[in-house]
């Protein structure tokens, strides 16, 4: 069943349109990641999934029920993180757990199986002013864990986080999907989601550029046989004469993104020796996944 | 509407304000106390350099309706301000902590929390008002007000510092929906020192009876024996609805982009 189906999602602020037509579908147990720049419209399609704005046009559905402001009785099962961590400065992490699981009509029992599980034990009695950024994000991720909801919405949720941080809410959040929890989350560091996200959907100015299975991902990548011999200019005329359309780089280097080379570098390395012009260097070299999102998010761009 | 008033209750036991909104009551009792002193001891006070070549503390009488009627006055022109500032407080709050965004899709309605907002600033402004009653009446007892103080006295004087009390609270709430739609404190507080100003105007062009801000001041008797018309009381209550309501409105309706 969809947890999330949000379909043709528009939000025109005057001239701004801040999402221009998105759609995703987002089934249970799965951990979405919507990626892309600052500014995408990301927050403006996680707000209005979660009734803090409404759309100019389309529909958002959370567990099969369209999303209002008056929709309460979804969001006893959604747990939620936008934007900035937020706390009441002069509460305690506590305190500031405990008010809001009043407002989500949790028992106060919910307070301390998220403090043991976002590791806030040692800092339960000191005030949300008085906390790391980390700490402050880690309290954050505690109040939408609270009560154990079947959905959670979490915009960048590893924002200040140090790496040891990120490793461990990565891991509990695979933890939660595992155990059936619906994640959508949103970030700009596709190396990060590729880590946690099963399913990715490139947003670029209001629109969906592209949704990849995670699995799928080592397909998108662009690839490129890089070559080097003793004569470059002997080599290319060899290569072309053997069918591949190798192309000069400024370092010097012999590229080719052709499939055939790409796949079977042995046949190129044979064809060069057989040829006389042996390489000194040949290598498949993999675009990284920064390389692969500016790409995909340009093509959105261009669209 | 349980929760929601715990945690308002919670929020605004936990900060500043109580304690500062109870400095700002403590000053104006002590003001109440002071200008009593000087009209039942006028010599003394001006040996004491208590008064200024053009002080004009004539109108003052040295009795308990007197006395009152000050802390009544006190309660209209201080509460405004006091009162005011803990429903900016309260609300703009939410948008300069950024955790207005963490009010808006939970299990507690949206106009709950709205409710519980302006019924805990009540609440508190209310205990104001029961401060500055209750140190008044010290502070008169500690003066020798001359006079009995019998029950009908102390009962008419409680009576008019309340109703001007409520009165007072009553036109703050229009400061909750400038703090709302406004997004933070800056917009309250402007909307606050507006109507200070526009009532002082609206009242010394002699319509200050039907004015609803006027009103709080009108019947704590600033302006003399003449107090509000019945149009005025209405008002007071028919713009405290509106604003409540167009808070709520606002809280369930507006997009929250921040």
């Amino acid at each position: 069943m969809a947890v999330v189906q949000v379909a043709g999602l528009v939000k025109h602020y005057g001239a701004v349109k801040a999402v221009d037509g998105a759609s995703l579908t987002v089934a249970a147990g799965e951990i979405y990641a919507l990626l892309g720049l600052n500014g995408a419209g990301k927050t403006t399609t996680i707000r209005t999934l979660l009734g803090m704005i409404r759309p100019t046009a389309g529909s958002v559905r959370l567990f099969g029920t369209p999303v209002t402001a008056d929709a309460r009785s979804l969001w006893g099962r959604v747990g939620y993180l936008v934007e900035t961590p937020a706390a009441y400065p002069e509460l305690t992490v506590t305190e500031n757990l405990t008010l809001m699981a009043r407002l989500k009509h949790l028992p106060a029992a919910a307070v301390g199986n998220v403090v043991e599980q976002l590791g806030l034990r040692p800092y339960a009695a000191r005030r949300a002013r008085e906390l790391s950024l980390g700490n402050q994000q880690r309290l954050a991720l505690a109040k939408a864990l609270l009560g154990r909801p079947e959905l959670l919405v979490l915009d960048e949720p590893a924002n200040g986080l140090d790496p040891a941080g990120v490793t461990e809410i990565r891991q509990l959040l695979k933890t939660l999907a595992a155990q059936g929890t619906t994640i959508l989350l949103s970030s700009h560091i596709l190396a990060e989601v590729a880590k946690l996200a099963t399913r990715i959907g490139i947003i670029h100015a209001g629109r969906m550029v592209t949704e990849i299975a995670a699995a799928d991902l080592p397909h998108h990548v662009a690839r490129a046989l890089r070559v080097r011999c003793h004569d470059q200019d002997t080599a290319a005329r060899i290569l072309r004469q053997g069918g591949y359309q190798p192309l000069s780089n400024l370092d010097g280097m012999l590229s080719m993104t052709d499939e055939r080379a790409v796949w079977h570098p042995d046949e190129v390395a044979t064809l060069l020796v057989e040829s006389g012009c042996p390489p000194v260097h040949l290598a498949v070299a993999e675009e990284d996944l920064e390389t692969l999102f500016l790409r995909l998010t340009a093509r959105g761009a261009g669209a | 509407m349980k929760a929601a008033w715990s945690a308002e209750w919670l929020k605004l036991r936990r900060s500043r304000v109580p304690w500062m909104t109870v400095l700002a009551i403590s000053v104006g009792a002590a003001a109440g106390g002071l200008f009593m002193f000087i009209s039942l001891h006028p010599g003394r006070a001006g040996d004491l350099g208590l008064l200024g070549a053009k002080a004009q503390l004539s109108t003052l009488e040295p009795s308990w309706p007197s006395f009152f009627g000050l802390l009544a006055q006190i309660t209209a022109v201080g509460g405004v301000i006091i009162f005011g500032i803990t429903v900016v407080w309260m609300f703009g709050r939410e948008f300069a902590d950024h955790t207005a965004k963490d009010l808006l899709a939970l299990p507690t309605h949206r106009a709950a929390i709205v409710a519980a907002k302006f019924a805990a600033a009540t609440v508190w402004c209310l205990l104001l008002a029961v401060y500055l009653t209750a140190a008044g009446l010290g502070i008169g007892l500690l003066l020798g007000i001359p006079g009995p103080l019998t029950v009908p006295v102390a009962a008419a004087g409680v009576g008019r510092i309340f109703v001007t009390a409520v009165l007072t609270i009553a036109i703050t709430t229009l400061f909750g929906l400038a703090a709302s739609v406004g997004r933070g404190y800056l917009p309250g507080v402007a909307v606050l020192f507006a109507v200070v100003f526009t009532a002082q105007i609206v009242a010394a062009l002699g319509y200050g009876a039907w004015f609803p801000f006027s009103v709080p001041a009108m019947h704590a008797g600033l302006t003399g024996a003449d107090g509000p018309s019945p149009v005025g009381y209405a008002a007071v209550g028919a713009m405290a609805f509106v604003a409540v309501t167009a808070t709520i409105g606002w809280w369930q309706r507006a997009d929250h982009t921040g």
